[in-house]
């Protein structure tokens, strides 16, 4: 008997091809990108639209509004695209795919990996189509440069990563596609209570302390930078840092739960 | 058979709630939501009161967004009744209406019904929540009333339009599809952000769309105080749009009829 | 060598309920062997836990020679598994399923593209292959979820309810494909079914479950002879029903049966039908009908647990 083989298959192969997978649908069903698209170009149009002379405040450090609310939108997009890994995982457990695809001897990383890169890749249409609205049509600025750009595409795939993971573990402990709500709720919430739509300077209250220290807070900054002036070390460290974090902490959670789904 | 109208009614009605209140998912968002943009905006935008031209003066920004997030709660659901209308269809339930000798205005009106009591309960919990967080109704129980009535109508003349879809297309689908619309119409609008102090297109849409219309009042109500004048002009809006909706309802629903026969 | 899949005191509950209830199996190298029983009888449960899907509360098994609980990965090599209704992705095509299959198990590219070819050949799908999934018929949706669990050569190949919603022709084509595979390839088939026929006719060897138990085990040969006489029942009007039992009792043991009728194992076998048939006329009981059966695996049920397979005679 050849039990000498290691008992895992390559991940990497498992992941590209849970990547494949998910484009493949993605292609057959392109109505699923709709609202991940059209959402945060709205974003984008409205809150530069409705806050025009928001930025007249102290602490926005920009003459344009869509210059403060572009990352704003970004990060919703990337964050809405992370709800795909939810979307596929919920459909298969309840349509029990995902049963074919447990009982095959990959690595449980390998096949959550395979969801995650398949959102991350769906993020990189709405970061583009609001980075396109904004530029073309609002007149944002990019003194940043193509580092500014390159930061917008960094965190914006950070946030995607860490929503897959989050809304995985989600799916995982409930296993159906309603619990997508919940994990909407969470999203939506930990989105707003940071720095998203005010400087940190103008936010007064309770908000003030819950935006400082939550790490979006930190992410949102880093992809917004570019828009407001040169890109630093000093505003993308803590954003790196961060994002790994939570990269780490929702990760671990999208594992644990993930043991869930067979008890 | 038609001279127990009122019963049918209640019946039906009474049906519709329950359904609602079954299904938390469908108004949860709609408390949660409202309340999370008072929360936040009222953090995060306290000092846009002070920026020139702000239309209202020593005011605090929750009382600003108070009645607008009331009302964007509202319509959170204004689609809900329409939806259940739409499975109604899908599922049959409601040609063994159309079978019985029940009215068929009765099948229109309890949905219409429903929404308002949906609508005057969820606007109640919200307004009772802000003023729990502090908010400043001026003019107390009139005004606070008048948002009510006007969030819940206002709710009901919008889910008209939802449930002209449902009875022409009867998908649950589709009638949620148009959900978004409803997202777009409040945010183009003043009420999250005085239409004085947007520019450009955008502004000119905000300050053209109905909605604007209906907040502007019930904001000034909220602020100054209650004002018969300004709940005249927010209920004129309402009926007008009201008007349409309701008559593209009753449109479908012969159309409907004159098929099943 | 360790037979393929052996089971001791094998448990699962669910809260109160104790889905499977301690049953032992062994299954040997090379052997079809027949799951029967009701819905809910805990078939699948048991199927589940073999297939390292779903960790047993108590005792334990081995499969392909591995322990399910200590070593699931290597289990997951050597078995193929094709779950209840044949849940496959319905936007995918067949092909590019079976080359998601290849790259789950592993296999290098350039031999699975050989081997999807071959396997959709050998389920009759190969002009399908590049159609997507949602357009299949059931039947083909059960023989492209066989070949999924094929690409990687199993040792062990367990099928639940393979044939459950199908239509007749395309039952009969998918046990001709199950019984292909094990004589060709010599693969260890265990397999789930609440159809009697199905396990008569695959099954070298079945265990009948019921309520978490496994309550007869034995070829469908040994088993139906060793529920011995066959049965024979008669149709009579209510009235006659107590006399006509009497009677009848005097030739056999009573067998479960439908209102109005009434059976029995015959002990003297089919010519001792003449003498049952005067007796009742002797008695003055008018026969409204009559049926001589040969033991089933249905009977086998019946005698196991009292009651009748939905589908069965009674």
């Amino acid at each position: 008997m050849s039990s000498g083989n290691a008992p895992h298959v390559p991940s990497l192969a498992v992941v590209f091809a849970g990547i494949h997978r998910g484009l493949i649908r993605l292609q057959r069903i392109p109505s699923l990108m709709l609202p991940a698209v059209l959402m945060p170009v709205f974003f984008v149009v409205a809150f530069s639209g409705s806050f025009a002379s928001i930025v007249e405040l102290e602490g926005y450090e920009t003459d344009k509004a869509v210059n403060w609310m572009t990352a704003w939108a970004v990060m919703q997009g990337s964050a809405f695209s992370g709800m795909g890994a939810g979307g596929l995982a919920g459909t298969d457990l309840e349509n029990g795919f995902f049963d074919r695809l447990r009982v095959a001897p990959t690595r449980p990383m390998a096949l959550i990996g395979g969801l995650v890169g398949y959102c991350v890749c769906r993020a990189l249409i709405p970061i583009t189509a609001v980075l396109i609205v904004a530029f073309a049509f609002l007149g944002a600025d990019m003194p940043g440069g193509a580092l500014g750009i390159a930061m917008v595409y960094l965190s914006g795939i950070g946030m995607a990563v860490v929503m897959s993971f989050l809304v995985l573990g989600i799916v995982f402990t409930f296993k159906t596609l309603k619990s997508l709500a919940i994990a909407q709720i969470i999203m939506f919430s930990s989105m707003f209570l940071s720095v998203g739509q005010a400087p940190i300077q103008a936010i007064e209250g309770w908000l003030h302390h819950v935006a400082a220290i939550n790490p979006i807070t930190n992410v949102i900054r880093m992809c917004r930078q570019g828009f407001l002036g040169e890109v630093t070390w000093s505003i993308t460290q803590p954003g790196l840092i961060a994002l790994f974090g939570m990269m780490v902490g929702t990760g671990i959670w999208a594992r644990i739960r993930y043991k869930k789904v067979d008890a | 058979m038609k001279n127990n109208v009122f019963p049918q009614v209640v019946k039906l009605s009474h049906r519709s709630i329950l359904g609602m209140l079954r299904q938390p998912q469908s108004w949860a968002p709609g408390l949660f939501f409202p309340l999370l943009l008072a929360a936040v905006y009222s953090s995060q935008f306290s000092r846009a009161v002070t920026i020139e031209g702000f239309p209202f003066a020593d005011v605090s920004f929750l009382d600003f967004v108070l009645p607008a997030c009331v009302i964007q709660g509202v319509l959170f659901g204004s689609t809900n009744s329409a939806s259940d209308l739409a499975a109604d269809i899908e599922n049959s339930f409601m040609d063994r209406l159309l079978v019985s000798p029940v009215s068929r205005g009765s099948i229109l009106i309890s949905r219409l019904a429903s929404a308002f009591m949906y609508g005057v309960a969820q606007a109640t919990i919200l307004i009772s929540i802000f003023a729990a967080f502090g908010a400043n109704i001026a003019g107390g129980a009139p005004t606070i009333i008048s948002i009510v009535v006007i969030a819940a109508l206002l709710s009901v003349s919008m889910g008209s339009f939802g449930i002209a879809i449902a009875l022409r297309t009867g998908s649950q689908e589709v009638v949620q599809s148009t959900f978004p619309l409803i997202f777009v119409a409040v945010f183009v609008s003043s009420a999250f952000f005085p239409v004085q102090l947007m520019e450009g297109w955008y502004g000119a849409i905000a300050r053209k769309n109905p909605l604007t219309w209906v907040i502007d009042p019930t904001r000034r109500m909220t602020i100054h105080g209650f004002s018969w004048n300004d709940l005249g002009q927010s209920l004129g809006i309402i009926l007008a749009i009201a008007s349409v909706g309701v008559g593209l309802s009753i449109r479908q629903l012969r159309r409907r009829l004159v098929r099943a026969q | 060598m360790l037979n393929p899949i052996e089971a001791t005191n094998l448990s699962r509950s669910f809260g109160d309920i104790k889905a499977v209830d301690s049953i032992d199996l062994s299954v040997s190298s090379g052997e079809v062997f027949g799951f029967l029983g009701p819905n809910g009888a805990g078939k699948s449960t048991a199927v589940r836990m073999l297939t390292t899907l779903l960790k047993p509360s108590g005792g334990s098994a081995q499969v392909a020679g591995f322990d399910v609980v200590k070593n699931p990965s290597t289990v997951r090599k050597k078995i193929g598994v094709a779950l209840q209704d044949a849940a496959i992705d319905p936007l995918m095509t067949g092909n590019e399923l079976l080359r998601l299959q290849c790259v789950l198990h592993g296999l290098p590219k350039r031999s699975s593209s050989v081997r999807c070819g071959e396997l959709l050949e050998r389920v009759g799908l190969t002009v399908a292959g590049d159609r997507r999934v949602g357009t299949y018929s059931g039947g083909m949706r059960r023989r492209l979820d066989l070949a999924l669990s094929l690409v990687h050569e199993p040792e062990v190949l367990f099928l639940d309810e393979p044939t459950t919603g199908l239509d007749p022709t395309s039952r009969i084509a998918l046990w001709e494909e199950v019984r292909n595979l094990n004589q060709d390839l010599g693969t260890t088939v265990f397999l789930t079914t609440q159809y009697l026929e199905e396990a008569d006719q695959l099954a070298e060897r079945i265990a009948i479950i019921d309520g978490g138990k496994i309550v007869r085990e034995g070829s469908p040969s040994s088993l139906k002879s060793a529920v011995g006489a066959p049965t024979l029942r008669i149709d009579v009007s209510e009235n006659d029903l107590p006399s006509a039992r009497t009677v009848m009792n005097r030739f056999g043991e009573e067998r479960p049966a439908q209102k109005n009728r009434i059976a029995i194992g015959l002990i003297s076998g089919t010519p001792g039908i003449t003498d049952v048939m005067n007796a009742l006329a002797d008695s003055g009981i008018e026969i409204q009908h009559v049926e001589l059966d040969e033991p089933s695996l249905d009977d086998v049920f019946a005698d196991a647990t009292g009651r009748r397979l939905e589908g069965g005679k009674a």
